[in-house]
């Protein structure tokens, strides 16, 4: 009886997992499927695997539209971006969590509030200052902002990692004769290489999809990213939904590939923080 | 151990320089290769017409060696806030469409347009009543009168002649044609009212003109002699709430890509449309099996108050880098030769521009043919009404949305616009 | 820690000053300066003309204004609810099941983050097209398991929009609050859930009396990450919507009504940066007392508990 009930329990699981696993796989499935099929076929068979697998689509999209140009914007935005986020994070980490002093732990906290600041709401001013530095409409203005925003979440992560590191071995390299910024670069950079790449990984999803401020801030095809290629370029070809979902698919592809292959560092840097909260 | 760290932070900057200085020799290759070249961009909310735009002002880079235009788009329903960001911020196309009106006179008073008067000495030879829809209250230019599209309903020869049906020139008519395509099992219309500004553009000013009392009710609205609950503004939706069960199953879900994919393909046997669609339904399928009629009046005899819209002009950008040929561009944009460049390359495109031209388009010739015995007219709320939020043009896209959804009857909903309009009134 | 002394100070300025620096030039002080910004008006993109409260009074007395505020108010608590309970419940029983030892349990972990890496922008767009009445997927399964008498036009009809949009962001959020459930239960000891089990404890009490007192700080945490990203959510509503919240404002959240107020022509729904940036600032007020409540709330409840 209790055998049989337990096999009902794992029945009713496998079938809940199973469940969920396709109501997320099936959509990407089709958006995948579908920028492979012609229109017709989209319409006769939308469900199946397409007839040939036609490049139609992706041919289009870089030959014609210029997508390697948005994804090189894509690419130079978020890796900027990032690597200037993390590395003057990384300091100020450093110089809060090892050095006690009288605003410490206020200027860590003053970091961390910005987790809960929906930058979103300061859109109007960022416009103006970016007028201002005249550099509207570029690239620049877009990397600056998403420095700002990455900010917060890597002093947070970087912290914990600065601090686990021991302090008997910064004392050592202080007797050896090591200066301080010479005991952040040779002791604790070494040690939290994990952290850089958690803090820079956590940043990277966010960077990479963000739409609302390339909207605001990007007016010139040249700079458009791909999101807001995404966004903007969509009614070009409506008609077509084979380009419509290959413009998809191209969006994600990226992210889709980065997250499988360092899906760990996402899982432990996130679930890091929701424990500790 | 050191290099290894020096290398990690440095790697940051480096990129930044690596990537910026590629950037910039991009830039600098842009110009530079091509001497005196100058690259102009030229935005519009057309976006199904780059391959057209470029065939066109290839003819211009034809003539004008050293200046190349560069056709960017932005989707219809984007437009006008990025527009209206990018020019304010001193940014943005050389060369851009305006709205007509109150969309495009909002930009002109960002003060980031040239004032035309003057400067292009044909301008004062294009119709007045085209003219006005780009010009301030004293008379100041600010973008050519460039596009007219009418309003009309584009059907299926095929379908027509299945059941031996005529194009109508009735209401009475109209109404006996989409019953007898309903009772035939066909899809009578392909529209769908998830997109309302269809509804609005296309379906009330289109068809609704006829029984508001066209361009007389409309000037008497905007006088303030009449009220948008007038009997000629209800009934008038009225009529078009008649439409409704010859909609396809589900209309509230399809939007405006969604109807001309129905149509285009040859799924539905009429559409409401505008003449801009010509091009859209010539590569889904060819034009040889589509028809077009004019918007059918109340009763035999009735003068057509044809909605024959004032939908782009072209402005120039007051801080655009290259003013003297940007300025080139624009006259050769308020030429005869781009007139007919642009009716043959986007038949359903009507220029303003003085002059005769042919139409190699029968379709966009049908168009044309009714304007001879017709009270031209534009879209019902889009001049004036729609200076202030709530626009007209807000106001009137829900109210008929929501009449199609049941949750307003065609009264209401013309007393919806009126109360929203209430600024307009003070 | 080292007592930081005297020789140190300049080298610390170094270290904090350019995060210090980029941080509050581009996050916190734009906030700020968008809040000052709503004391101004005028045509252009700068406001500059100081009307004090002025531009608070019309927004809370104009008909104009305020019935769209507060609509956009409305739906984003509807939206707010659907998405927190979807993902707060629906996530923590998820992550009761995933955490659970079974084949093919990694693989579903990581599954189930999947969706949180696309851009809220394409799951709008994938779920719109899915669900286009005319060629959509969606429709044409229920047709084909017999189900087409529950077929309605989805994003057309006022009263399911509003859940469609939600559930979209849920489906795709959903990955985040299992993420955290799972941490959260892989925190329990297992000589904890050991002992439960031997003293009899059926899955409903080990729920109840152990993963739930565990997990709640997380509650707290998720529900506050909902409420900020519901409350400025744009990016779904512009893909699936567009920026007026078809149909009939019915999907209007705060996120496309700040675009829209702030950022449009008035003939598309402007109000002039002015009156956007009152909104903003309205926003944030609500953002803030928002999270000041759920902090309240849930540190009163864990109190409650450890007691």
């Amino acid at each position: 009886m209790k055998k049989i009930k337990k096999l009902g329990i794992r029945g009713g699981l496998y079938l809940i997992m199973v469940l969920y696993a396709l109501s997320i796989l099936v959509p990407l499935y089709v958006m995948f499927m579908t920028s492979f099929k012609s229109n017709a076929e989209i319409f006769n068979n939308p469900f199946g695997l397409p007839e040939a697998f036609s490049m139609d689509a992706y041919v289009n999209l870089f030959v014609i539209s210029n997508y390697g140009k948005y994804f090189m914007n894509s690419i130079m935005v978020t890796v900027l971006s990032l690597g200037v986020a993390v590395t003057i994070s990384a300091l100020a980490a450093y110089a809060v969590s090892k050095y006690s002093f009288r605003y410490n732990k206020a200027i860590y906290l003053y970091f961390v509030i910005g987790m809960i600041v929906p930058i979103k709401l300061g859109t109007i001013d960022i416009m103006i200052t970016m007028l201002r530095l005249r550099i509207y409409d570029s690239l620049w203005a877009l990397i600056i902002v998403y420095i700002a925003m990455a900010i917060p979440l890597s002093v947070f992560v970087l912290y914990d990692y600065i601090r686990m590191v021991p302090d008997e071995l910064s004392s050592a390299a202080r007797i050896d004769g090591c200066s301080e910024p010479g005991i952040f670069s040779r002791v604790i950079v070494p040690l939290i290489k994990p952290g850089l790449a958690a803090a820079g990984i956590i940043s990277f999803i966010p960077n990479w999809n963000e739409f609302w401020f390339p909207l605001v801030l990007i007016k010139t095809k040249e700079n458009y990213t791909i999101p807001l290629a995404t966004g903007q370029l969509f009614g070009q070809f409506d008609t077509k939904l084979n380009l419509v979902f290959a413009v998809l698919s191209l969006a994600s592809v990226p992210v889709i590939i980065i997250y499988l292959l360092l899906s760990n560092y996402f899982v432990k840097g996130l679930s890091a923080g929701a424990v500790k909260g | 151990m050191k290099k290894l760290v020096l290398a990690v932070l440095l790697c940051a900057l480096t990129a930044g320089l690596v990537f910026g200085a590629g950037s910039q020799e991009i830039n600098a290759a842009a110009s530079s290769d091509s001497g005196d070249k100058v690259k102009l961009v030229f935005t519009s909310w057309r976006t199904e017409d780059i391959d057209l735009m470029n065939r066109i002002n290839a003819e211009f880079t034809k003539a004008n060696p050293n200046i190349e235009i560069e056709f960017q788009p932005v989707k219809n329903t984007e437009y006008d806030a990025q527009l209206k960001q990018s020019l304010a911020a001193g940014v943005g196309a050389d060369i851009m469409f305006l709205r007509s009106y109150d969309g495009g006179y909002q930009i002109y008073e960002t003060g980031s347009l040239t004032e035309l008067n003057g400067k292009i000495s044909t301008l004062k030879d294009f119709p007045s009543a085209a003219s006005a829809a780009w010009s301030t209250a004293d008379g100041t230019s600010y973008a050519i009168p460039a596009v007219g599209v009418v309003h009309g309903v584009y059907y299926r020869k095929s379908i027509f002649a299945k059941y031996g049906l005529t194009p109508p020139e009735t209401w009475a008519e109209f109404m006996t044609v989409c019953k007898t395509l309903k009772d035939g099992g066909e899809t009578v219309f392909a529209q769908g009212t998830k997109d309302n500004w269809m509804l609005y553009e296309v379906v009330y000013s289109g068809l609704g003109a006829n029984f508001y009392g066209g361009e007389e009710a409309r000037q008497a609205l905007m006088n303030k002699e009449i009220r948008f609950t007038d009997p000629g503004f209800v009934k008038a939706m009225e009529k078009m709430k008649e439409l409704q069960p010859y909609f396809p199953t589900r209309y509230e879900g399809i939007d405006y890509v969604t109807m001309q994919q129905i149509f285009g393909t040859g799924n539905a046997a009429m559409f409401i449309g505008g003449s801009w669609e010509i091009g859209i339904f010539e590569e889904m399928g060819g034009l040889d099996d589509v028809g077009y009629f004019a918007p059918p009046v109340e009763k035999a005899g009735d003068t057509l108050q044809y909605c024959f819209h004032v939908d782009a002009g072209v402005g120039m950008n007051k801080n655009t880098k290259h003013p003297e040929e940007a300025m080139m561009y624009m006259k050769w944009l308020a030429s005869p030769e781009y007139a007919q460049l642009m009716m043959d390359e986007l038949p359903g495109f009507f220029s303003y521009t003085p002059g005769s031209y042919s139409l190699n388009n029968s379709l966009a010739k049908e168009m044309e043919s009714y304007v001879a015995g017709s009270v031209p007219t534009v879209r019902t709320l889009w001049e004036k009404l729609s200076a202030e939020a709530p626009s007209g043009y807000d106001l009137i896209c829900q109210a008929i949305q929501q009449m199609y959804a049941d949750k307003m009857t065609p009264a209401e909903a013309c007393a919806y616009v009126d109360n929203g309009l209430s600024w307009y009134y003070k | 820690m080292l007592e930081a002394k005297k020789k140190h100070a300049r080298f610390l300025f170094l270290f904090i000053f350019p995060a210090f620096i980029i941080y509050t030039m581009f996050m916190l002080v734009p906030i700020l300066n968008s809040m000052r910004y709503s004391l101004y008006t005028g045509t252009g993109l700068l406001p500059d003309q100081f009307v004090g409260l002025d531009n608070y009074v019309r927004l809370f007395t104009e008909e104009r204004y305020y019935s769209q505020f507060w609509n956009a108010f409305g739906n984003n608590i509807k939206f707010f609810l659907i998405v927190t309970l979807v993902q707060n419940i629906g996530g923590f029983f998820m992550a009761v099941m995933i955490s659970r030892k079974f084949r093919g349990n990694k693989f579903m972990r990581k599954l189930s983050f999947l969706p949180t890496t696309l851009s809220v922008l394409v799951v709008g767009y994938i779920f719109k097209m899915i669900l286009n009445p005319y060629y959509g997927v969606f429709d044409k399964f229920l047709e084909l398991i017999g189900l087409e008498s529950l077929i309605i036009p989805w994003l057309g009809d006022a009263r399911s929009a509003i859940w469609v949009v939600a559930l979209a962001v849920s489906w795709q959020f959903l990955g985040t609050s299992i993420l955290f459930y799972t941490s959260g239960i892989d925190g329990i000891s297992d000589s904890i859930m050991e002992a439960a089990r031997i003293d009899g404890a059926n899955v409903w009490q080990e729920i109840i009396h152990i993963i739930l007192p565990s997990v709640l700080p997380i509650v707290a945490i998720v529900t506050i990450l909902i409420f900020i990203g519901n409350f400025t959510q744009f990016d779904i509503i512009f893909a699936m919507t567009g920026t007026r919240g078809d149909p009939n404002y019915s999907t209007d959240l705060f996120g496309s009504l700040f675009y829209r107020t702030a950022f449009s022509n008035s003939d598309r729904g402007g109000w002039g940066t002015g009156m956007g940036a009152t909104v903003a600032t309205m926003m944030f007020l609500i953002v803030t007392v928002g999270v000041g409540t759920f902090l309240y709330f849930f540190s009163k409840k864990r109190e409650a508990l450890e007691k």
